[in-house]
């Protein structure tokens, strides 16, 4: 190669890693009540969501909305996930302080020697269930799934589940017909597809009511009833800030189970739905408050003053489905992730 | 030769681009799970090839189809297009006006209709490069050549066809460029259409990748889909240069090879 | 043959002054007739005009109504995807192939027949698009530079030949060599300058074509060109 193209490209690459150094490391942003922005360790607060604004975020967006990251001193400014989002990714890249990621996210990323921590674990219950027509099929165990078409994710943690389940039951995947969805709903619709993925406590809300409108009668299948128990939304931070900032990490977690009680409280729920409204405009708030109530059964456990309860059986379980799916090549300390608050 | 020489530059371009990833990985010393190892890619590439190769000749399959029925389409309404009469006048108002839209955009209602199966991405591959065709078929075809036109004309010999054999022939280079650009175009609609909703070729790959965040897999992918576009846009230009030699009566490298 | 232009006026779209303004002509055939100016007196546009490719904004063309007028330049030419050969045989009448035979031989391009246009020099495709419009059918043929990249000899001796095989055509041969146009043309139309309202007239010289058989003297030459030069440099004034 020519010494001059030789030279060009060295100093190339010189200046893109000095750009990426630049940017990456850079705290992040926040506007304050005067609407300046600050930098630095004591001030801003990012938190990554998993996805966008809705229930299954309600105590985070509380937390913010109602004062409560405030009074603890702790300026917080949400952002909103999504399918190119990976909290674990913004966390590695100092993007963010903490984040809210999947189970199968937080294992898959340890098990690639990335440095995250479980501070709390928001749902109980995972929320991915599969809706179906009760008025054409009853399905009261996993057995009653074959002949069925199900829709599935392939690739998301729904193949997973469904996978784990079938294997449980020792039920042959030959046995259903599993259809590949995307973001359209119309093959359930349609009545081509018999079963399909959703979020209970968000679609799944507004499924059900569209299939009341219909005059059908939805039903959920729900894994974690038979034995399948699949951790979904927890909250993690890096174990960096972890380490070096364990009274932020506190307060943190602190505030956002506060939150999170306080979502959950039937008594607020109007309050909670009208907040989420506001940052989820496209939801009525007659529906975030089905949500809210649907959120409950799957945050709340039998002590509410247990909310964002690390269940270690689960997290084992979860392990345990992805290293036989092949889905985490190197076994995983989930003792050593499952941090919970600084004490 | 053309062909051996993109597939260099490609490969040249990709191992400079992953260079500089695992250089940044090592300088910051970011986790495997930020950006995977060569080792874990190499792993990936092992398990997986095979399928993705099946993969990406698909997308590439449906691409060129949809890249042949966009020339055939340009070249039908670039005909229509050409005349001075309101058909004439429509056509281009119309190729203008729609050119500046976003097909992608309307992907998803594609889908909607049509579901997620091969009319779909056929159509969305074709429509995505169509209008840049069309816009210069629509020059070429509408411009008089007229230094070779005017003998015809004068002496009442002119037809259509002659008229669009001139132009053609004319512009040859004009028209083997823009098929060479719409053909990149057709293989970047058909992955993104595969990526927002269907269940077949390398977008789909690289969007359960994505649900995964395995970026090993898509480094793969990618690799595969710039090997595969580089072979597909050296075979266009080699068409090209083999036409335009034929026509111009010079010999092709197989007619020199037997000459004694 | 008689064309007959009568107070012709035109202007290009968009131009500011027209290029003729009330301009009366007429050409007498058959001959050898040239027609000079220099460069952007409108000597293209005059030939476009009488050949029908543009239409005059006011005034008339007279033209026999059974009479074809061609008009050759010489940027044309032909198209690129066969030979000149096979070119030439696809736009000569069966009743011109022997006709074109001859031209070939005296044009020195019969060797050329198998090679493509983009192969030819300059000089040797203005001879090829020269011999096409021969063959064709026409009463007038009006050749704006045709031979502008041929040498003098060469030149000399086309149009030597032109006036022998066909003296019965009109030629309306449009050149800057004032001097060829002296010595073939029997009469030289100069346009002169034009005023800003444009040009109304052609100057007529004879020219020394018609002299068969004899050398014209060189003061003879010499005197004609200083002719058509001193009318190509004057301007056209506007007739009361």
């Amino acid at each position: 190669m020519p010494r001059t193209c030789f030279n060009a490209l060295t100093i190339w690459i010189i200046f893109l890693l000095c750009f990426i150094r630049c940017t990456s490391n850079e705290a992040p942003r926040v506007e304050t009540e005067d609407n300046t922005t600050k930098t630095g360790d004591s001030g801003p607060i990012i938190v990554r969501l998993k996805w966008l604004y809705n229930t299954s975020v309600a105590g985070e967006i509380w937390a913010r909305e109602s004062g409560i990251f405030k009074a603890r001193g702790l300026t917080v400014r949400l952002r909103e996930g999504g399918p190119e989002q990976d909290a674990i990714k913004d966390l590695e890249l100092g993007r963010a302080h903490f984040g809210v990621a999947s189970a199968d996210q937080v294992i898959r990323a340890a098990s690639k020697g990335a440095h995250v921590v479980v501070l709390a674990q928001i749902f109980q219950v995972n929320p991915l269930q599969w809706i179906y027509d009760r008025g054409k099929l009853a399905i009261a165990k996993p057995q009653d799934l074959k002949g069925l078409c199900v829709g599935v994710t392939y690739g998301g943690n729904d193949e997973a589940i469904l996978s784990a389940l079938l294997r449980m039951y020792k039920i042959d995947p030959d046995d259903l017909e599993l259809y590949a969805v995307h973001y359209d709903f119309n093959p359930f619709w349609k009545g081509e597809v018999e079963l399909w993925p959703v979020y209970r406590n968000t679609q799944g809300i507004i499924l059900r009511g569209k299939m009341a409108q219909s005059g059908k009668q939805a039903g959920f299948f729900n894994p974690a009833a038979f034995g399948i128990r699949f951790v979904a939304n927890s909250i993690i931070t890096s174990k960096k800030v972890y380490s070096e900032q364990p009274q932020l990490v506190r307060d943190f977690t602190e505030a956002v189970l506060e939150g999170w009680r306080d979502a959950m409280d039937p008594e607020l729920e109007l309050k909670v739905a009208g907040t989420i409204h506001r940052l989820d405009p496209d939801t009525p708030v007659s529906v975030i408050q089905h949500q809210l109530a649907e959120t409950r059964t799957l945050v709340v456990p039998e002590s509410p003053g247990a909310i964002g309860t690390i269940d270690i059986r689960a997290w084992r379980q979860t392990a345990e489905i992805l290293a036989t799916q092949g889905l985490i090549s190197h076994k995983v300390d989930i003792t050593s992730l499952l941090a919970g608050p600084p004490p | 030769m053309r062909t051996l020489k993109r597939l260099f530059q490609f490969i040249s371009i990709y191992a400079v681009a992953l260079g500089l990833l695992w250089g940044v990985k090592i300088v910051y010393g970011f986790s495997d799970y930020l950006i995977p190892p060569p080792l874990e890619v190499l792993q990936v590439a092992g398990q997986n090839g095979l399928i993705y190769v099946k993969a990406v000749l698909d997308t590439l399959a449906v691409a060129i189809a949809g890249h042949m029925v966009a020339i055939v389409l340009a070249t039908v309404v670039g005909l229509v297009g050409r005349l001075s009469s309101w058909p004439g006048n429509l056509t281009r108002t119309a190729a203008y006006n729609l050119q500046a839209y976003p097909i992608v955009a309307v992907a998803p209602i594609i889908f909607l209709f049509l579901g997620d199966g091969l009319a779909s991405r056929l159509l969305i591959a074709a429509m995505i490069c169509y209008f840049p065709l069309l816009l210069s078929f629509i020059g070429i075809f509408a411009q008089p050549v007229e230094e070779v036109e005017h003998f015809f004309r004068i002496t009442g010999r002119i037809n259509w066809r002659l008229e669009l054999s001139i132009r053609t022939f004319e512009n040859l280079d004009k028209i083997t460029t823009v098929i060479v650009g719409s053909g990149t175009m057709a293989l970047v609609g058909t992955i993104i259409a595969e990526f927002l909703a269907a269940t077949n070729g390398i977008g789909y790959i690289i969007r359960k990748a994505l649900y995964q965040s395995n970026l090993a897999k898509i480094l793969v992918a990618l690799f595969l889909i710039g090997l595969c576009s580089s072979l597909y846009l050296s075979f266009i230009e080699t068409i090209g240069v083999w036409i335009k030699n034929r026509l111009h009566g010079e010999k092709t490298c197989l007619a020199r090879a037997s000459t004694p | 043959m008689h064309i007959a232009c009568r107070h012709l006026h035109y202007t290009y779209p968009g131009a500011d002054s027209p290029v003729f303004n009330n301009l009366d002509w007429t050409l007498e055939g058959p001959g050898f007739f040239a027609l000079f100016g220099l460069s952007g007196t409108g000597k293209s546009t005059l030939a476009r005009l009488i050949s029908g490719e543009l239409s005059p904004g006011q005034g008339e063309i007279d033209c026999p109504k059974t009479g074809c007028i061609l008009y050759t330049h010489n940027a044309e030419r032909i198209p690129g995807w066969g030979t000149v050969g096979a070119h030439l045989r696809s736009v000569t009448p069966a009743s011109k192939t022997s006709l074109l035979s001859t031209i070939l031989k005296d044009y020195g391009m019969e060797a050329y027949l198998e090679s493509r246009f983009s192969g030819l020099s300059m000089g040797q495709k203005n001879r090829i698009n020269l011999a096409r419009y021969l063959v064709q059918e026409f009463d007038l043929l009006i050749a704006d530079e045709v031979l502008a990249n041929v040498d003098e000899p060469t030149r000399n001796h086309i149009l030597e030949r032109l006036k022998i095989l066909f003296p019965q055509k009109t030629f309306l041969y449009i050149s800057h060599n004032v001097l060829e146009v002296a010595r073939f043309s029997q009469a030289v139309y100069v346009l002169p300058h034009a005023s800003a309202a444009g040009t109304d007239r052609i100057h007529k010289i004879t020219g020394l074509g018609h002299q068969e058989g004899r050398e014209a003297s060189e003061e003879l030459v010499q005197e004609r060109v200083y002719a058509i030069l001193r009318s190509a440099a004057s301007t056209s004034e506007p007739r009361p």
